[in-house]
């Protein structure tokens, strides 16, 4: 069985093996060099084959979708690969902005082509070396099931055979590659291999590490954020069972424990006071005022166009909208967690981590250590969605361990992982467009109000006013060459976090929800009037019209039921949607929601399936009633009775296609959130004539 | 010294009588399968069953099963994988699996007193479970396939 076990800690040694590197997506022809060393494909002497892979299983399938790609090419099930992880990040897998992280939906997009060279060079010199001992030709030979088969002699042997042969054989550059008409294992429905251990507990995420001596540490965090501890007695918890130390951290302290839950205790009644900040009386109304305030006057630009403002002057008629999206909490089901055992000149975590250069970062930074210095294992990940890029609970073990002396675990409670930040920005749109004479967008203007989170972080330079984190899906929008898009920063002390889709996620609802307020401005069908947009978009226009399809656009929607449509473009793929709903007097109640996704070739269908599916409940369940609120300078969310996921009786019925134009492969974790929300308000529009141009859609308890 | 069965074995353990189970589970005995994720038993992640019936560990003191029997996750297959264990394989239904142990004990609390359970019925028994990732329909068609295998079995 392959994946994250127990066992798949221990280092496999061996003695003879073919090793090929891995190659960087974005460095062609990488050199063997030392760093290779941690990035490669391994089949030793018994015939294991081993892959070290790029990127954390997190619940999206890319272990699977990855273990497809190199199974496909060296010819072997891929559940019968081994997977590991690099123990710290490796050179060639770096993203294109130099770091090693598991975001942006690149889990296959980025690593088919490295993943499939690295297969094919190792399957092309196994064939060279049973070529040799077999005297028969290569293009008579063939892989499969770790096997090496001559069909002509009826001959076949296990991989290990040829290992200490085909070491020997140069590696070609250029290998050849399955085709298209021998594939047999990507482009179908496949099993994930990580499966069997998630039904039986014995995966290993991050909470469940367990090392020899280890000790459990709980926070007790600074409930205003920025604030820092202003005194702390930890005599006040001398009495409570299993306490072996009050550690401070940035923002709090970690008490550590012999378990979690008398740390936990102890935490919670620990004497302690914090600083007061100038954020004491932070509020979210003072938030929205601070963002309708940023709309006026003239804004910071990030793409400017001298065309738009003539044009929006001149047009037949403008329309405008100002649109408002709130903080939103990932709220993983594994809570925020790491181990570390901190030593004199090295340390070791376990963590179920998104980021691991990030992790490298920390460690530098709270420990001055360099990245041979640590040694970072990979867990599975109990959900991502972005918030388990960051170093803050590297940083409390890391402090925590050297500390005591001993390796901790630290792991925040559900209330700590709502209410200490790390959250999707709240954000403001000020849109315009105007529509010309034959009704056609003829010009927009999009103003952003709100934080700009790559200011946020240390890696990371706005430049030109274009935030990498709070731009895409818009500054992208397919519909007219004569747009301008402005953003005025709004500085809030709350940690910040990409979030599943990250901007898309709220520019996809900006984008679509007005596109259709335009659409009835102009008097046009909402799928016709972004059909007649979409000539220079083929993928757009292919899942529009597939969704349109499948939800009966055509067709008058059968008595009391509503639909809405959206279509946006993220992270390589496009997505469109339509949310059929009816109203319960002032809630919508979704009926049925239609998915159409262009993500080109799928990989594992099946995958793609889950993850269209999954983004759909998440997406629904933030547009309908997830927000963190803040009054007091504090959230004001604790746990799932107030920020509650959809649970299995509150979610549609959805159907799922997949549309193949032929384009690259595109990412599927995170495009199908955008076009959640505006399908539903769209919808909900169509139901009561009401826009709704704040999220969440239902009231919820400031 | 509490003493209670877990998995079918006889385990003794010395610890304040109101920590809860989840956290003796997990920390004391090391079973790692069962999950935690509210505290509050708002998600279900920690469901295990005592005496056969699902309970949310995270707020049950472990001195309420003195003399009682406690069946986690990794207790759940006896002999064999338990049918609810094979459809979940079948279905392909984790994501980030995290959750899966707590489906899978709730699922399993209401097959063994409901062989046949409707729509609305695993909406009912399911519905204190909280999955991020969104896997509900496999998890409802994967207890309609263990239900079904379940039948079949007894015909035979």
């Amino acid at each position: 069985m392959s994946g994250l076990s127990r066992r798949g800690f221990l280092q496999s040694g061996g003695a003879v093996a073919l090793t090929v590197a891995i190659p960087g997506p974005w460095r062609t022809a990488m050199a063997a060099s030392s760093e290779a060393g941690n990035a490669y494909l391994r089949i030793d002497a018994d015939s294991r084959v081993t892959a070290i892979l790029p990127t954390s299983e997190m619940g999206q399938g890319t272990h699977t979708g990855q273990l497809m790609i190199i199974g496909e090419e060296v010819g072997i099930a891929p559940s019968a690969i081994t997977v590991e992880m690099p123990l710290r990040p490796t050179d060639p897998y770096r993203l294109f902005f130099g770091q090693m992280r598991s975001v942006g939906s690149y889990g296959i997009r980025a690593w088919y082509e490295p993943l499939r060279k690295a297969a094919a060079q190792a399957r092309s010199v196994l064939l060279a070396a049973a070529s040799k001992r077999w005297n028969a030709p290569v293009a008579e030979l063939d892989t499969a099931d770790g096997r090496v088969l001559h069909e002509r002699s009826g001959r076949r042997a296990a991989f290990g055979e040829f290992v200490t042969a085909a070491a020997r054989e140069p590696l070609p550059d250029d290998p050849p590659l399955r085709p298209e008409s021998r594939k047999s294992i990507t482009g179908r429905a496949m099993r994930r291999v990580d499966t069997p251990a998630k039904v039986d507990g014995s995966a290993v995420y991050g909470t469940d590490v367990d090392l020899p001596g280890m000790l459990h540490g709980a926070v007790r965090m600074s409930p205003v954020y920025g604030a820092d501890v202003a005194a702390v007695d930890a005599g006040s918890i001398a009495d409570y069972p299993g306490v072996e130390g009050v550690v401070p951290v940035p923002n709090g302290v970690v008490v550590v424990a012999d378990s979690w839950w008398r740390a936990k205790r102890a935490a919670a009644a620990l004497d302690i006071r914090f600083t007061e900040t100038p954020d004491d009386t932070l509020s979210s109304a003072k938030l929205s005022a601070a963002m309708r305030e940023g709309l006026e006057g003239n804004l910071p630009p990030v793409v400017q166009n001298r065309d738009v403002a003539p044009r929006l002057r001149s047009a037949e008629q403008t329309v405008e909208a100002t649109y408002e999206v709130p903080f939103l909490a990932h709220v993983c089901m594994e809570p925020i967690v790491c181990t570390a055992h901190t030593r004199d000149d090295h340390v070791e975590l376990w963590m179920p981590t998104q980021g691991h250069d990030i992790i490298r970062m920390t460690v530098e930074r709270v420990l001055g250590f360099g990245n041979e210095q640590m040694t970072l294992h990979t867990t599975y990940l109990g959900g991502g969605f972005g918030r388990k890029t960051h170093g803050e609970l590297a940083e409390q073990a890391m402090l925590a361990s050297k500390a005591v002396g001993r390796p901790v675990k630290v792991m925040w409670a559900r209330e700590d992982d709502l209410q200490q930040g790390y959250y999707r920005p709240i954000m403001m749109a000020g849109l315009s467009a105007g529509l010309s004479e034959d009704g056609r967008i003829a010009a927009m203007h999009a103003r952003l109000s709100g934080p700009q989170m790559g200011r946020t972080f240390e890696h990371v330079t706005v430049e030109d006013n274009r935030d990498f984190f709070s731009v895409a899906s818009l500054i992208d929008q397919p519909y007219t060459e004569h747009f301008a898009l402005d953003h005025r920063h709004l500085d809030v002390p709350m940690p910040l976090s990409p979030w599943r889709a990250v901007s898309s996620s709220q520019n996809g609802y900006f984008l679509e929800a007005f596109l259709d307020e335009l659409a009835t401005a102009a008097g046009e069908d909402p799928v016709a009037f972004r059909r007649a947009h979409y000539a220079e978009h083929p993928r757009h226009r292919a899942v529009l019209d597939r969704v349109a399809d499948m939800a009966g656009w055509d067709t008058p929607a059968p008595d009391g039921l509503h639909r809405g449509v959206a279509v946006v473009a993220s992270y390589g793929s496009v997505v469109g949607q339509v949310v059929t709903l009816r109203m319960d007097g002032e809630r919508p109640v979704v009926a049925k929601v239609y998915v159409a996704i262009d993500c080109g070739r799928a990989i594992n269908p099946d995958s793609v399936e889950a993850q269209m599916k999954g983004s759909v409940i998440e997406g629904l369940g933030a547009a309908l009633r997830h927000e963190v609120p803040i009054a007091d300078g504090r959230a004001q969310r604790s746990n799932f009775h107030d920020y509650t996921p959809l649970r299995i009786d509150e979610v549609p019925d959805i159907e799922v296609a997949i549309v193949n134009t032929g384009a690259p492969l595109g990412g599927v974790g995170e495009p199908g959130i955008p076009p959640v929300a505006p399908a539903l308000v769209n919808a909900m529009f169509s139901a009561t004539g009401k826009r709704v141009r704040r999220l969440p859609v239902l009231p919820t308890a400031a | 010294m509490i003493s209670f069965t877990l998995n079918r074995s006889t385990v003794d353990v010395d610890i304040e009588a109101d920590t809860p189970l989840l956290w003796v589970l997990r920390d004391t005995l090391k079973q790692y399968g069962t999950k935690y994720g509210c505290g509050q038993a708002l998600c279900g992640a920690c469901t295990v069953h005592v005496d056969g019936a699902p309970v949310r560990s995270c707020v049950l003191p472990v001195e309420a099963v003195a003399g009682r029997e406690v069946t986690t996750i990794e207790g759940l297959a006896d002999g064999g994988p338990h049918p609810l264990q094979t459809a979940w394989i079948a279905a392909d239904v984790p994501q980030c699996g995290y959750c899966q142990s707590g489906q899978i004990m709730s699922a399993a609390a209401l097959l063994a007193t409901n062989p046949d359970p409707s729509d609305a019925q695993i909406d009912a028994a399911m519905r204190g479970n909280v999955c991020r990732c969104g896997t509900y329909d496999r998890i409802r068609l994967a207890i309609k396939d263990a239900a079904a295998r379940g039948r079949s079995e007894q015909e035979t």
